[in-house]
């Protein structure tokens, strides 16, 4: 039996429709091909899923995974990730989160959780260390997330458990519905939804165990002495002083914050929403996740006023983005309220705020009318309006059922033309980072594999002006340029793979160096950044084939025609557009993908996952090469 | 007996742990700035410093062993990103085995100021010889080795603009004396200056250092 470090070991399978559960060993042929965290979720949801399959089916599986580092003292390794099959992309799904859950999983003897079948009432999950026990959760039907996270822990008699549950949008199948745990948010593709189609209420999680570190003097004195460079990277010092909307104006600089569902560039309302004028106003205390030395989570509380008594995170830049920004709402403590209701609901910020941000700009151009809305006359900048469709969406009431869907589903339902406004790439509606501000952006939403995603790679920063050496980028690039930008793209890609399988943060900025290192030290695994690197490449391409299986390809690697056509007419980015082909021609030979976008047989067995394919489109009946 | 087996690679790294303590404690490198590498006698390989950490506490285990082409071989922190510098002075020069990369602040301030070290003792006579100024390359930059790179034939120490100096030598201990010369002199040129009221110092008779300026270039 293989002794792990840094790894449990374990992983726990449950069944929901047969209430049985069983604990798998985990394969050490998988730790080195796959790492942990996302890549080892990619390998079971892609042996496992049909791509082809709806995503509410009960075959469709929901899975739980940390990263080796995940709860040791590396900084920023809080991580969990949690993959699907996604109900908004209607394909490869994916979503993260910091906090506490995934070290209180590893303390108590899992990497993670497989979630099978559909219970036939609601439930929740309590894993107690070997005890695992699928609890009626009738009565916690219906509750916001922070209600069921304090009754479960009350009614497990044990205040640090740790909970990870859905709210009603999740219920309700949104098809952008998140997973929240300590107020942190998987709040992407819709893995919310997922689990509440199998009736999954919430996981709670209670550990006493120990994760066993190889080299654990050495890891502790790296640690310890890496945290002067840390904390000097100048973003750590905004996010640690503002959080991560401490950024916006910067951002708004460059012409990146989107406004007015990417059609202003200049906006006076940008200054009463960034972090700054928020915290500095109502901050009440600062938190920070595990192992964190940044300490981005900033709760703030209004006193007084419509939303007096109102207190939880404050709003992150994403949220401040699409629901202040995108929205034309300037008003900071709706914005508060809003980032609190859509954690109450479970409700992913980004896709509500862009898909607000569609209807209004519809209904401002009379595509739809109040006969559409139910009678709701859905105006710019209109915070009493923008709650109210918020919780619409959040119980699928009215015309909010429509906005559910997401902008690409809701734009074929009303079809008239609105699917031109839908800011979405594969269906994931495209965040707060305008790729006319930062073209790499462009190209790096274009081909994530969750769709516009701004966590594959962080882009902008590279276009910034950082490099990082240790991925061979030396050259320093500027935002506007397209040469090198595809291969960059790419790795960098790639590089983020890695840290999602890992568990760590991407906000705490460690160079990739270091990371190999810390990998090599807790596991006594010893991996330096070159096989990381191709790691999270063949990670990458897992998901991309999942995705070609699923209908995906070339014609899917698009973005919106507003980012392609319309320069904005001031700002920061005024005159620019995405020029993606060139751009995503060389992604793609770097890549090694063929014209259709299909990882090339060569490609695949370069990277030692060619017969896999192979056997799985053979049980599937799929041909991957037509 | 060869070289290899009078020192080991735990000797090589023991040693470039100790100039490191000296150099730190002398305020040539600092908390996160400055560098130390030495070449594995009879090999292409380097022990080097890691970079991204608080350099005032080094241990042996902290090192990397990297190839001349960066790749790392040993070790569990990320090597130094300056390692192109390092490198490209390795092949550059056959003749070198360590190199330092200090943040010398009173040589580099100088250096900013427009003031060329002077023949100003016979230390700056034949220790440092001629000190070229580089011009500024961003530090961990390919751009940066090719700069230091076009500047390092026949010198034993270069200044880096806006950031610090190089220095190299035969083995560990030279290359640590150039570096502590270079402050040492600049340290008394900038004495000199200020105890003068900005006077040009005297320097070393030309007689007294003919041998090393035909040799070395040396103004």
């Amino acid at each position: 039996m293989t002794t792990w470090f840094g790894y449990v070991g374990k992983l726990l399978r449950i069944d929901l429709a047969r209430e049985k559960h069983t604990i798998e060993e985990l394969s050490e042929d998988d730790v080195k091909l796959f790492l942990g965290g996302i890549g080892l979720a990619a390998k079971i949801v892609f042996n496992e899923v049909d791509p082809r399959i709806d995503p509410f089916d009960e075959d469709n599986k929901l899975v739980f995974m940390t990263g080796p580092l995940t709860g040791t003292l590396v900084p920023g390794a809080s991580r969990t990730v949690v993959a699907a099959k996604s109900p908004l992309t209607l394909a490869w799904g994916e979503s993260h989160f910091g906090g506490f859950w995934g070290p209180e999983l590893k303390r108590a003897g899992y990497d993670g959780v497989i979630i099978e079948g559909k219970a036939k009432t609601p439930v929740y999950i309590f894993i107690h260390n070997e005890n695992v026990e699928i609890r009626d959760a009738e009565h916690l039907w219906g509750l916001f997330t922070g209600d069921t996270e304090e009754k479960i822990r009350k009614e497990v008699g044990d205040e640090k458990t740790r909970v990870a549950c859905i709210g009603p949008a999740g219920e309700n199948l949104v098809r952008y519905a998140a997973i929240l745990s300590d107020e942190r948010v998987a709040g992407r593709t819709g893995m919310g939804a997922v689990m509440g189609s199998k009736n999954l209420k919430a996981i709670a999680v209670r550990g006493t165990g120990s994760i066993r570190i190889k080299e654990a003097r050495q890891l502790r004195r790296n640690v310890a002495r890496l945290y002067p460079m840390i904390m000097s990277y100048p973003p750590n010092q905004i996010l640690s002083a503002y959080g991560t909307n401490g950024e916006m104006l910067s951002f708004y600089e460059y012409g990146d914050t989107p406004i007015k569902n990417f059609t202003m560039g200049t906006w006076e309302g940008i200054k009463r929403i960034e972090g700054k004028a928020i915290v500095s106003k109502y901050l009440k205390s600062h938190k920070a996740c595990f192992a964190c030395p940044v300490g981005c989570w900033k709760i703030v509380r209004i006193d007084e006023g419509k939303y007096a008594g109102t207190e939880g995170r404050a709003p992150e830049y994403e949220t401040a983005g699409a629901l202040g920004a995108m929205l034309l709402n300037d008003d900071p403590e709706t914005l508060i309220y809003l980032e609190k209701l859509c954690n109450d609901y479970g409700i992913d910020t980004i896709s509500a705020g862009v898909t607000l941000a569609w209807a209004m700009e519809i209904y401002e151009r009379g595509l739809i009318t109040k006969e559409d809305t139910g009678g709701i006359e859905i105006k710019w900048g209109d915070p009493e309006t923008i709650v109210k469709l918020i919780e619409m969406i959040g119980r699928r009431e009215g015309f909010g059922n429509v906005l559910a869907e997401g902008t690409r589903l809701a734009s074929n339902i009303i079809g008239k033309g609105t699917e031109k406004y839908a800011m979405h790439v594969k269906g994931l509606e495209v965040p707060m980072h305008d790729p006319r501000a930062f073209k790499g952006m462009g190209l790096q939403y274009a081909t994530s594999n969750r769709g516009a995603c701004h966590l594959q790679g962080t882009f902008f920063r590279i276009e910034q002006g950082e490099r990082i050496p240790d991925l061979k980028i030396y050259r320093r690039v500027y935002r506007f340029e397209l040469k090198d930008k595809g291969w960059m793209v790419a790795v960098v890609e790639d590089w983020h793979e890695v840290l999602e399988s890992l568990g760590l943060c991407k906000f705490v900025q460690i160079y990739p160096g270091h990371v190999a290192g810390f990998y090599s030290l807790t596991t006594g695994i010893v991996k330096r950044v070159g096989d990381l690197q191709k790691d999270g490449e063949r990670i990458f391409n897992l998901k991309r084939v999942f995705n070609v299986i699923a209908g995906v390809s070339r014609k899917d690697d698009i973005l919106p025609e507003r980012f392609l056509k319309e320069p904005l007419k001031d700002g920061g980015a005024k005159g620019q557009i995405v020029e993606l082909e060139p751009m995503l021609k060389e992604y793609y030979s770097y890549r090694k993908w063929n014209e259709n976008g299909i990882p090339t047989e060569e490609k695949l067995e370069e990277l030692g996952i060619l017969d896999m394919v192979k056997q799985r489109c053979s049980q599937l009946g799929v041909k991957l090469y037509q | 007996m060869g070289e290899e087996a009078l020192f080991s690679e735990e000797d090589l790294k023991d040693e470039i742990i100790r100039v490191m303590k000296v150099l730190y404690n002398r305020g040539l490198v600092s908390a996160l700035g400055g560098n130390v590498s030495a070449r594995i006698p009879g090999s292409s390989e380097i022990w080097i410093t890691p970079s991204g950490v608080f350099k005032g506490d080094l241990h042996p285990e902290d090192l990397i062993k990297i190839d001349l082409e960066g790749n790392v071989i040993e070790g569990y922190l990320r090597p130094s990103v300056e390692w192109p510098m390092h490198t490209i002075i390795y092949k550059k020069r056959p003749d070198v085995n360590a190199v330092i990369h200090a943040h010398n602040p009173i040589t580099t301030g100088l250096a900013l100021a427009g003031v060329e070290l002077k023949p100003i003792t016979v230390e700056a006579v034949l220790t440092l010889r001629r000190v070229p100024i580089v011009p500024f390359a961003y530090p961990g930059t390919d751009e940066l080795a090719k700069v230091v790179a076009e500047h390092i034939e026949g010198v034993r120490a270069l200044v880096l603009q806006n950031h610090g100096v190089v220095a190299v030598g035969y083995n560990l201990v030279e290359a640590e004396a150039v570096v502590e010369t270079l402050e040492e002199v600049a340290l008394t040129q900038l004495t000199a200056f200020i105890a003068s009221g900005g006077k040009e110092p005297p320097v070393i008779p030309e007689k007294d250092r003919e041998l090393a300026s035909r040799l070395y270039g040396l103004k």
